[in-house]
């Protein structure tokens, strides 16, 4: 394809490879004239610019010269040393002269442009060649034999290669070679060739055939190989390129024959040595293979000769020729459309323009040399039939999901030996760039799988950084320990002990058992401000005269009974004791009374204080209080408040800190937020004082609100502790960054619930991948449950599910790609209620016990996960996402049955309804509310047939923690690594007990139980308003995503026990799913023969409990309490294998016997010899209430 | 840390000159000089050949997956002039579509962010870029940027979808009013911004600062920030990093990451978009990262997939 034109009848020159922008130089031709016969002569210099789409070329500068050349040469010598920006151009004369020309002066339009001149060749010089290796360097060839060395630092002097060959003759040609520098050829028309060698200053070798009609107008080295060269002929006779390699010489290697008249110039390019171009008097211009002798390329030339062809030394696609119909052409030899060209450029390409040109400046327009030049074709052209090397990427690192970087190895080839064999491999890495991160999160990992958090906490002290870091961590470790309101208090500054030492010096020791707090707490007071609030009543006095006897009247009343009374009088002679103590005498209600008066009419600092411990009311104190006592604040807080406010007295305090102009007490507010357990706030508070976009410091925020929230759970049966926005924020930035750095499984814990669609693909990333770590051992599941879900995804990306079978025809009919958008609904939009449910009726259908499976429970995200087996990596991190192609919805496996999916008995409008549940209470992690929210989904058989081996695949129960991406503070604590022994030594650490660890502080919030008295406090669609808009196309996500598992157990096991406390890692979804349709159901007793089990196993834990000293224990044993009832009901069932009740009954005996250590061996076999879903739900809990009593001895 | 998981053998009889996992990372798609483009299954570390796809016929240079809401797509392009267009379909690989429309090598394919439907960009030794968008049924619609880069375009790379104006998502239902642009790298030393404007395509930027071909540009996956960034890489082995803060992009700031001694051929970032991958002759692979003050730096240097990783934070 033709880029540019110069309408020039000249020898050209282009600007070395290291000259940028890239410049064609061209000289009047010594050996054409133009229509003027004018012997003027001139030094153009051109610029290709090939971001401008015109033919033209911009003429950058123009030297007026009295000379006129046979040829040119720019070489790049001095361009380093700035002396030459532009290198040196050197010309040879028609008259012997070798000139060099400062082409950056041409183009500043200097005058004085003329480096050096030297006449030593006493003719034309015809050949110059530029060493490249160095570039001072340049050879020259002239009649007689003639050839110089010249030395462009030291012109004056050129050096000859050797003497003169005989007989004498025109040097044609000159050439460098391109491997060894000291090597020289030189060519003659005559057609040999002869090889010096510089520093034997001598010819070493002549090349000639013996034809003797080889007429060389051409030589070049082989840019790769240091032996070959190629010699061109003009002899139309014999118009052939021959190669020639030294070690062979007395034949050429090759003889390229294509030209069908003389070959007049040659050039073989640096940057493809398998390109060779030659121009001949037949008018064409040719591109071959030399090492094949092919023809790769014919250039579409104009219909006159080109006598000189050049590669562009910079731009290896560009070469110019210049042709004797008085052109100069660029082309490019990658073929390509001149379309594009002749569309912009349709004034100045075509045969119309050129004639109309007035290239010469003779104001007369000249007729074309000959024939219009043919439109540059729109005919596309084909590129080189082999591909350029330059084209041949050897390179190329790629990164990809999960922070892996794919990179090519090519070894490279070195050109003698083409044949040997090369691997071709692709490197796939995991890069990790935040070592320190996931070092940290590793360590968080692994804390939240064995527990230990307050040993965590502890760690964090010690490693703090600064002295608010450490108290951040001390008041996060106070959330593990017993009376968590002392230990605040202790670390306010409060010790119990020395306040009562300090009020013994003080000589009030009985004030300070009552109320410790007060002497200290008095210095907050004093700056607490003087409040107009206390709406007290105006004093109503009795109707006295001062003239009375006071201490009569008061008589006088209290002789009355006129307790009232009295009391008034008192408070009206100041007598504050006086009243009081009558007050007291007077009832409750007088003192209620007397005491608003007192405090209406006493105005002393500490009176707010006092007042607010009389009357409970701190929310006034904590308002009005100086921020700067804020510790104190906390510390009455800490001391008085009821638990059921201590949250919101906290938060109330935090707010106010946060609020507060001071740096120092904003982030003082987080302490507030730590001891309220509100970590929304904490994050909002932590991320305004940090920067949250440092790995490190997202690492120190997710520590703490981890820890905090798991202390929450722990501590708080109920309360809200919902994922808010900003946490989600912050736990999906945390997922991305272990994911980017390639920890998956983590990342995935982390993945909360969010609306938001960048972080739903990265979850969707996640899922997939993990789906992968897992798929070798979920092959057989796989089997069973053949294709796959609803979803388009995992439909149309096989990859996803690479041995799942087709899909059935019902599924895959309404996904064709043209329903993709619908299908994939997530990203897009958050309304997705529309979404594709996979049909009721089949699980009504086929699981039967349809009040199971109501829309209620369909809406719960799918519990299990395969990744349950014991070796698979971290599977407690990984949601049920994992499992997602893995566990395709059954229905798809029975296409027949299966309704169309817009049929599906799901409307939108029940999808609604009932959508928010899972995503709105999915944060109610441990709350009362949230049995139903986990509840699984219904058993998934599509045909009864698959049930059995559905069941028989059936996970862990621990692993069937509810989605972890819901309840990601739940997902944290489940153990990383299934082992069964993990998980037993698990169960105390994963159920949090509803009795809050502060207990002896606090009032009994939800103490007891209080799960099992609001089972069903949130009515799922009460919540739907509000939440259904932004948590439905989520819903959508869950059904497409996590296709339900059967549990065969389930639908006959619903007890009525609700210990749903998500974070259990056995059983928890059996028994929240039990929950819900418990007010239904009433148990069946459990048969008589079996109920010494649970007589004995209650009777155990009993015994252990009154053994036991330690909370800890106690909370482990009641909570073990709760789950056996796992057991009890699949007794009540009916469901347990015998061999399983055989060795129950054994365990029993034993325990009888108080053999311990026997009851637990059998145990061991118990777990060992059945199938795991059986008695996952209650074995683990059963070895914890055994090894129990044997360490406590009972 | 940079540490080889797997290594493939792909067994491919002349230059490998791609390799791209997919969206999950867990297929990788090679293609050759040998005309071939194989696809093998890496997870787990494994390597089994899951096609060898032959339809080129010459050197295939880039291979792209397309997003997999779409299916299993790939897209090749080979000297050959064609672009190809795969498709697995009942577990096996067929050639969806073959686009002949470009008069020379094509050099680089890319397909855009998902929300911009199934579109590809192609850009072609012939100077056009060529763009086609999957309209159903089998169809393809051609959209073709004549003369976008003189003598080739080497590279083409879509922007991230980004709703003017605004980061926060659209209101549910309506369809997010995307600007679909794209950056293009070519032997015009240039880069190019590229931008759909009713349904025509028109250069919106011209970027100059290489000095000689560019032979790759990538545009960065978006972080959420409102600012755009490229990264381009040319023959003169100068890697830029093209930043844009202005809504409206307009407004183009160039810093040179580094200056190569050998020509570069390829950038990659990482999808968290902070990591740049550079890869330049003779096999050198290096990592960049972006310090806090805003200055680039190399935290690795890849031998054969290995690497240590130098964290200055």
């Amino acid at each position: 394809m033709k880029l540019k034109e110069v309408n020039r009848t000249a020898i050209q020159s282009w600007s070395p490879a290291q000259h940028h922008p890239v410049y064609l130089a061209a000289g009047t031709s010594a050996q054409q004239l133009d229509a003027s016969f004018s012997t003027t002569a001139s030094l153009e210099i051109f610029e290709l610019d090939l971001a401008e789409p015109s033919l033209d070329m911009k003429l950058r500068g123009a030297y007026s010269s009295s000379h006129r050349y046979h040829k040119l040469a720019w070489g790049p010598h001095g361009m380093d040393a700035q002396g030459l920006p532009s290198g040196v151009l050197i010309a040879g004369g028609e008259n012997g002269d070798v000139i060099l020309y400062d082409p950056a002066k041409i183009i500043a339009g200097d005058s004085d442009v003329v480096i050096a001149q030297n006449v030593k060749h006493s003719g034309p010089v015809r050949a110059l060649d530029v060493n490249s290796f160095q570039t001072n360097l340049v050879a020259s060839g002239g009649n007689e034999s003639e050839i110089y060395i010249w030395d462009l630092n030291n012109f004056g002097s050129p050096m000859t290669p050797g003497p003169k060959t005989q007989p004498l003759e025109d040097i044609s040609c000159v050439a460098w070679n391109r491997q060894v520098q000291h090597i020289l050829a030189s060519a003659s028309p005559s057609g040999r060739a002869s090889i010096w060698d510089l520093r034997k200053n001598d010819l070493i070798i002549k090349v000639s055939d013996h034809s003797n009609r080889m007429h060389c107008s051409g030589l070049e080295w082989n840019p790769e190989v240091a032996t070959q060269l190629v010699l061109a002929s003009e002899d139309d006779r014999m118009p052939v390129i021959q190669m020639w390699d030294l070690r062979f010489s007395t034949s050429p290697l090759k003889v390229l024959e294509n030209h069908t008249r003389g070959v007049l110039a040659i050039a073989w390019s640096v940057a493809d040595p398998e390109l060779l171009l030659s121009c001949g008097k037949d008018n064409r211009i040719l591109c071959w293979n030399p090492n094949t002798a092919e023809v790769l390329y014919e250039l579409p030339t104009s219909t006159q000769w080109c006598f000189d062809i050049q590669w562009c030394p910079r731009n290896p696609a560009v070469l110019s020729a210049a042709a004797f119909d008085g052109h100069i052409s660029v082309y490019s030899i990658m073929g390509g459309s001149s379309q594009a060209v002749s569309q912009t450029q349709a004034d100045t390409v075509g045969s119309q323009s050129f004639g109309n040109m007035d290239p010469f400046g003779m104001g007369q327009t000249l007729p074309p040399l000959q024939l219009p030049q043919a439109p540059a074709g729109h005919a596309a052209l084909s590129p080189l039939k082999k591909p350029p090397k330059w084209l041949r990427r050897p390179v190329g690192a790629s990164f990809a999901f999960g922070g892996k970087l794919v990179s090519l190895e090519n070894t490279k080839l070195s050109p003698e030996q083409p044949q040997q064999p090369v691997a071709r491999v692709v490197h796939i890495s995991q890069v990790v760039t935040e070592t320190a991160f996931l070092e940290r999160s590793a360590q968080l990992q692994a804390t939240l799988a064995a527990g230990g958090f307050a040993d965590f906490c502890q760690k964090k002290i010690g490693a703090a950084q600064n002295e608010f870091e450490k108290t951040v961590w001390a008041f996060l470790k106070v959330n593990f320990e017993n009376d968590a309101r002392g230990k605040y208090l202790e670390l306010l500054g409060y010790k119990k002990e020395e306040l009562a030492a300090k009020s013994d010096s003080i000589g009030k020791p009985s004030l300070v058992c009552q109320e410790p707090a007060v002497p200290v707490d008095a210095e907050v007071v004093a700056s607490l401000p003087e409040g107009p609030l206390d709406p007290a009543p105006a004093p109503e006095g009795i109707d006295l005269t001062v003239s009375q006897d006071v201490d009569g009247l008061i008589t006088q009343a209290l002789l009355t009974g006129n307790f009232e009374g009295a009391v008034e009088l008192c408070l009206h002679d100041n007598r504050m004791a006086d009243s009081i103590i009558l007050a007291i005498a007077g009832g409750a209600e007088l003192l209620k009374k007397t005491q608003q008066k007192y405090f209406t009419m006493t105005h002393s600092k500490i009176t707010k204080l006092i007042s607010a411990v009389v009357t409970e009311d701190w929310r006034d104190v904590l308002q009005t209080c100086e921020l700067q006592n804020w510790k104190e604040a906390l510390a009455a807080v800490m001391t008085y408040a009821h638990s059921e406010e201590f949250s919101s007295l906290c938060d109330l305090l935090g707010c106010r800190l946060e609020a507060a102009e001071d740096e120092r007490l904003q982030t003082r507010a987080s302490l507030c937020y730590i001891c309220s357990g509100n970590v929304e706030k904490l994050v909002s508070c932590w991320t305004g004082a940090q920067d949250g976009h440092c790995p490190l410091s997202l690492q120190d925020l997710m520590e703490k609100v981890v820890v905090l929230r798991r202390a929450v759970d722990q501590s708080r049966a109920s309360g809200p502790s919902a994922v808010g926005h900003l946490l989600g924020e912050k736990m999906s930035q945390y997922a991305s960054l272990l994911a980017s750095q390639g920890n998956l499984t983590t990342a995935i814990a982390y993945l909360p619930h969010d609306t938001e669609g960048l972080l739903l693909r990265l979850l969707h990333r996640v899922v997939v991948i993990g789906v992968f770590v897992c798929t070798m051992r979920s092959v057989c599941v796989l089997q069973v449950r053949s294709a796959s879900t609803v979803t388009s995804w995992s439909n149309q990306t096989p990859t996803a599910l690479p041995s799942a079978p087709p899909l059935g025809p019902a599924v895959t009919e309404p996904q064709v790609p043209t329903h993709w958008p619908s299908l994939w609904l997530w990203p897009h939009s958050h309304t997705s209620v529309s979404y594709s449910y996979p049909p009721a009726s089949q699980y009504q259908a086929d699981a039967g016990g349809p009040s199971i499976y109501s829309p209620l429970q369909y809406s719960a995200p799918p519990p299990p996960s395969f990744c349950s087996s014991p070796e698979a990596p971290a599977p407690g991190f990984m949601p049920q996402y994992t499992q997602q192609p893995l566990y395709p919805p059954p229905f798809t496996g029975q296409p027949a049955s299966s309704a169309p999916l817009s049929q599906t008995p799901f409307s939108p409008a029940s999808a609604t309804s009932f959508s928010p549940l899972s995503s709105g209470a999915s944060f109610q992690h441990g709350g009362p509310g949230s049995p139903a929210s986990y509840m699984p989904p219904p058993p998934p058989a599509g045909s009864s047939g698959t049930r059995p081996e559905t069941a028989s695949h059936q996970v862990p129960a621990s692993q069937r923690t509810g989605p972890h991406w819901l309840r990601p503070q739940n997902g944290w604590n489940d153990p990383p690594n299934l082992t069964r022994d993990s998980k037993k030594k698990k169960v105390p650490e994963n159920y949090t007990p509803p009795a809050p660890i502060t207990a002896p502080i606090f009032s009994p919030l939800g103490a007891g139980d209080p799960q099992a008295q609001q089972p069903h406090s949130m009515p799922p669609q009460a919540m739907a308003p509000d939440q259904t808009q932004i948590q439905t196309p989520y819903q959508g996500m869950q059904q497409q995503m996590a296709p339900p598992i059967f549990n065969p157990g389930l639908p006959k096991t619903r007890g009525g026990s609700v210990e749903g406390a998500p974070g259990a890692p056995i059983g928890e979804v059996i028994q929240s799913m039990q929950s819900i349709p418990a007010e239904k159901i009433t148990k069946k007793p459990i048969p008589a023969e079996h109920l010494v089990l649970k007589n004995t196993f209650e009777g155990l834990i009993q015994k252990c409990l009154a053994a036991a000293t330690d909370p800890q224990t106690k909370r482990k044993l009641d909570d073990a309490h709760k789950r056996l009832e796992a057991l009890y009901d699949k007794l009540r069932e009916q469901t347990l294998s015998p061999a399983i009740v055989g060795g129950l009954h054994n365990i029993v005996q034993c325990i009888d016997s108080r053999s311990y250590m026997e009851s637990l061996n059998i145990h061991t076999h118990i777990v060992s010899s059945s199938n795991f879903s059986e008695t996952s739900a209650f074995m683990p809990v059963l070895k914890v209430v055994l090894t129990q009593a044997n360490k406590l001895g009972v | 840390m940079v540490s080889v998981i797997n290594t493939v053998d792909t067994s491919h009889e002349d230059m490998i000159h791609d390799a791209q996992m997919d969206y999950y990372g867990t297929r990788l798609a090679t293609c050759s000089s040998d005309r071939s483009v194989k696809i093998f299954d890496v997870k787990n570390g494994g390597q089994i050949l899951v096609a060898d796809l032959r339809g080129h016929e010459g050197p295939v240079w880039q291979v792209a997956w397309a997003h997999p809401m779409y299916g299993n797509i790939l897209a090749s392009c080979s000297y050959d002039r064609k672009v190809i267009i795969w498709k697995e379909e009942n577990n096996s690989w067929e050639k969806m579509y073959e686009y002949t429309g470009h008069d020379s090598s094509v050099n680089s394919v890319c397909w855009g962010p998902y929300d911009f439907g199934l579109i590809l960009a192609c850009g072609s030794s012939d100077g056009a870029i060529s763009l086609l968008t999957f309209s159903g049924d089998q169809q393809w619609e051609i959209k073709k940027i004549n003369n976008a880069h003189t003598i080739g375009c080497n590279a083409v790379s879509w922007a991230p979808a980004v709703v003017p104006g605004s980061l926060i998502d659209q209101p549910s239902g309506q369809k997010p009013n995307y600007i679909k642009r794209f950056v293009s790298g070519g032997c015009d030393n240039l880069v190019k911004l590229w931008k759909e404007e009713d349904g025509q395509w028109k250069e919106d930027q011209k970027l100059e600062a290489h000095s000689d071909w560019v032979r790759d540009v990538g545009w960065a996956p978006s972080i959420g920030l409102p600012s755009s960034t490229i990264a381009s890489c040319s023959q003169d082995g100068r890697v830029f990093i093209w930043t844009c803060d202005d809504p409206s992009g307009n407004t183009w700031t160039a810093k040179l990451l580094h200056k190569f001694s050998d020509v570069v051929w390829h950038v990659s970032w990482s999808i968290t978009g902070n990591i740049l991958a550079v890869s330049g002759g003779d096999n050198k692979v290096t990592l960049w990262k972006e310090s806090a003050d805003g200055q680039w730096a190399c935290i690795s240097d890849i031998n054969k997939g290995q690497g240590a990783v130098s964290n200055e934070q």
